[in-house]
């Protein structure tokens, strides 16, 4: 709720069980991000309680780690050192810090690129480098806000093929991702459950399940009957209160 | 009392209009300037070096001379009168005329489009684009300007060269006059009066900060946040931080510069436009004559016997200038020390901020020779007990300290706001500690911020020092003075009437400060704009 008592969200209940990736799809303004920065704990709610593994979330932790919409990466690090910066807060040795952000990068396939500056990478290189960052502080849960907004199609086409394998690596603890997007195949293509919120206070009005199988293509028979789902949902009218 | 109230009151409003006013005049020639400066190359060069190298030689150490040369010029108090207000005017007006040329130069391609697309004439491209543009930088500049203004008239309304003592109406005058009489009451009244004063103005300006922010800047300057949809007002907030930073815009310093290699070819009479193409370059090229006519009147002046003194004094005078170096190291660690711990924390509590900031902003621009006087004389004693005879030290570095901490304090609260929103969100999810978000992310984000800063600071920490180095009777009949210092030797080459001394401990003092402020300060920034420009750590396509 803001200071002018405008309520934004109401009856919010969202599960994100072992192994998933949740998609949370809405209309613009209706407050994806803001949700996914209320259960990361960057901003606190009026009411109701965010839980990770049974345990409250009082403020943002490396356990649930946030991939921003912009992409987010530090002009003075090299792209090793970008990854490095989530693993400061445990005091590891310098050279085993390098070797897990090494890995990191590894998995997001940006081996031989590790020296290099972000001004110096892609913007799909960027975010890979942003996704290794988050992988290395070994997360519980991943939250990422529209983290493909910002590319090419061609670009975030290739990573979106790579990322539900990167994220599930057994070499991580990751346990679930929850998505933000508004891009409704992008948010098929990944994910294993979808929310839907709508409305104003905003509620959830659907949560569907995706079984669809992987890796999955827009040209798949079943993949419109979702689209065509997920578009009646968002563009049913909900009377504002 | 009601006569000297209204006296007092009178003088107040005499230095406020002294201040105001040429902060004025700064805007008003400085729209011009800058328009010519970006319409040529040569005139851009010659005002742009010239702007450099003035804003970072400080203005007192030469006053002794303007003050002369407006004296013997102009005679009466008029030539006193106009001595103080040119002494005013250049201490506020670098800082506007170099925050109007960054924010004409950094006017979107588009908006200068659109003016030559209409075929606006020069008024009205002024009065349409470049002006309104320039109102936040404008605002933004005032704050520092406002500081700088009142701490160099309080000094400058009454001076001594020699055994000749000259003076013009205003508050320091006035409190002067208390001052030698002993008037405690009517001193109390003066500092309050003036401290209103100063608040309300300083209460304005923010004001007017808020309005052209509001009304003026754009929403394209601030492509980072304008996506932070989750907190509408902290990216309003943000953006009217970062449309008053000159550093954002410099990053596209080049591109646009290149762009507007674009000009007007049709319509226009080939003579006509070569004609108006002159005009710049002239005025540049004028401006570098009378500047070597007036260095050989200088030289042509003084007698061979008198250039061997002053070569001879010179290593002395280095040394001396070593001394003073080392007192601005000094207090630029302070007052970073003080910036980094309160800034930072302004930066991250709304409340405190909504608080500290504007008393900062009012205590800054509370002139420090002013009231030094007073803080002397109740802090004396206790003081020697600690310091011993490093006591008259330890008072020169707090009155440098207090009179310059806030430039590099407000640069550093400036660039923490102005830091992109993913970085704090960033900070807080990996839980870096205190220590570990300034090293790794804040200070590095903030360079350019601080180097801008620290430049600053250091530049106005010689007026401090110029003052406090020897001030005779500070209060009753006692002197503050420390053992060496090139700012010393000028103040009592100043007072005893050696001129010449005076003028070529300034003019050494000049020249090490050029070279520091080209080989030091501009490959700072260079390396901040070449590496630690956070903005660009945001990809968006």
């Amino acid at each position: 709720m803001f200071e002018n008592k405008y309520k934004v969200f109401e009856n919010i209940d969202l599960t994100a069980d072992e192994g998933k990736f949740i998609g949370l799809v809405g209309p613009s303004g209706v407050g994806k991000s803001t949700l996914l920065r209320l259960i990361g704990g960057f901003l606190k709610p009026s009411s109701g309680t965010i839980l990770l593994e049974g345990k409250p979330v009082l403020k943002p932790s490396p356990k649930l780690v946030l991939i921003h919409q912009s992409i987010v990466t530090f002009p003075w690090m090299t792209a090793i050192q970008n990854v490095m910066l989530s693993l400061t807060p445990k005091h590891l040795p310098r050279d085993e810090a390098r070797e897990i952000a090494a890995r990191s990068l590894e998995t997001v396939g940006l081996q031989g690129f590790e020296d290099l500056y972000p001004k110096e990478m892609s913007g799909g290189m960027r975010q890979r480098v942003a996704i290794a960052r988050a992988l290395a502080a070994n997360p519980t849960v991943m939250l990422m806000d529209e983290p493909f907004a910002h590319l090419d199609e061609l670009t975030a086409e290739g990573i979106r093929q790579d990322i539900y394998n990167i994220l599930f690596n057994v070499n991580f603890p990751l346990k679930s991702v929850i998505m933000v997007s508004h891009n409704l195949t992008e948010v098929l293509e990944l994910a294993d459950a979808i929310y839907v919120i709508n409305g104003s206070p905003a509620t959830v009005v659907a949560r569907i399940e995706v079984n669809l199988p992987r890796p999955r293509n827009p040209k798949q028979p079943d993949f419109d009957r979702y689209l065509d789902t997920l578009y009646n949902y968002l563009t049913v009218r909900r009377r504002p209160q | 009392m009601i006569y000297a109230i209204a006296l007092i009151l009178a003088a107040v409003s005499a230095t406020a209009g002294r201040v105001l006013g040429l902060i004025l005049i700064s805007i008003v020639t400085g729209w011009f300037l800058s328009y010519y400066a970006i319409k040529s190359r040569i005139f851009e060069s010659i005002y742009v070096i010239s702007m450099e190298i003035f804003e970072s030689v400080p203005v007192i150490s030469f006053f002794p001379i303007v003050l002369l040369l407006f004296v013997s010029g102009i005679g009466g108090s008029l030539g006193v009168e106009l001595a103080v207000d040119f002494l005013v005017f250049t201490a506020v007006v670098w800082n506007i005329w170099m925050g109007e040329y960054q924010a004409f130069k950094t006017v979107p391609k588009e908006m200068v489009e659109v003016g030559e697309n209409y075929k606006l004439t020069l008024m009205e491209k002024l009065q349409k684009v470049y002006i309104p543009f320039s109102i936040p930088r404008i605002a933004a500049n005032l704050f520092p300007s406002v500081s700088d203004g009142f701490f160099y008239i309080a000094v400058s309304e009454v001076f001594s060269v020699g055994n000749k003592s000259f003076q013009v109406f205003g508050v320091g005058s006035v409190l002067y006059g208390y001052i030698s009489s002993g008037n405690v009451e009517m001193i109390e009244v003066s500092l309050i009066i003036l401290g209103l004063v100063i608040v309300l103005i300083i209460a304005l300006l923010r004001e007017f900060a808020k309005y052209a922010v509001s009304r003026y800047a754009l929403d394209t300057d601030t492509p980072v946040f304008r996506r932070g949809r989750f907190n509408i007002r902290e990216a309003a907030r943000r953006s009217g931080i970062i449309a008053l930073n000159p550093l954002t815009r410099l990053a596209n310093y080049n591109r646009i510069r290149r762009s507007r290699a674009y000009t007007d070819e049709y319509y226009e009479p080939e003579a006509r436009k070569r004609k108006r193409r002159l005009i710049p370059p002239a005025i540049g090229i004028a401006m570098l004559l009378i500047l070597a006519y007036l260095a050989y009147l200088i030289v042509s002046s003084v007698s061979l016997s008198t250039w061997y003194y002053l070569f001879s004094v010179t290593p002395d005078l280095l040394m001396d200038l070593l001394y003073d170096y080392i007192r601005v190291a000094i207090i630029v660690l302070v007052s970073m020390f003080f910036a980094i711990f309160v800034g930072y924390y302004f930066a991250v509590n709304r409340k405190a901020e909504a608080v500290g900031i504007p008393a900062i902003q009012a205590f800054s621009a509370y002139p420090a020779p002013i009231y030094f006087p007073f803080i002397f004389l109740g802090l004396s004693l206790s003081v020697s007990s600690i310091f011993g005879y490093l006591t008259d030290e330890a008072f020169v570095l707090f009155l440098g300290f207090i009179s310059t901490f806030y430039y590099v304090f407000y640069s550093f609260w400036m660039g923490v706001k102005a830091m992109p929103q993913e970085y704090s969100e960033l900070m807080k999810n990996l839980d870096l500690t205190f220590t570990q978000r300034m090293r790794r992310v804040i200070l590095p984000a903030t360079f350019p911020y601080l180097i801008s800063g620290i430049s600053s600071t250091i530049n106005s920490a010689w007026g401090g020092l110029m003052i406090g180095e020897y001030w005779p009777d500070i209060i009753g009949n006692k002197t503050l003075s420390v053992g060496h210092g090139l700012m010393k030797v000028i103040d009592v080459a100043t007072n005893s009437g050696n001129i010449t001394l005076a003028a070529w401990a300034s003019f050494l003092f000049g020249i090490v400060v050029v070279f520091y402020s080209f080989f030091f300060t501009k490959k700072m920034m260079d390396l901040a704009r070449r590496k630690y420009v956070a903005e660009e750590g945001i990809f968006s396509a």
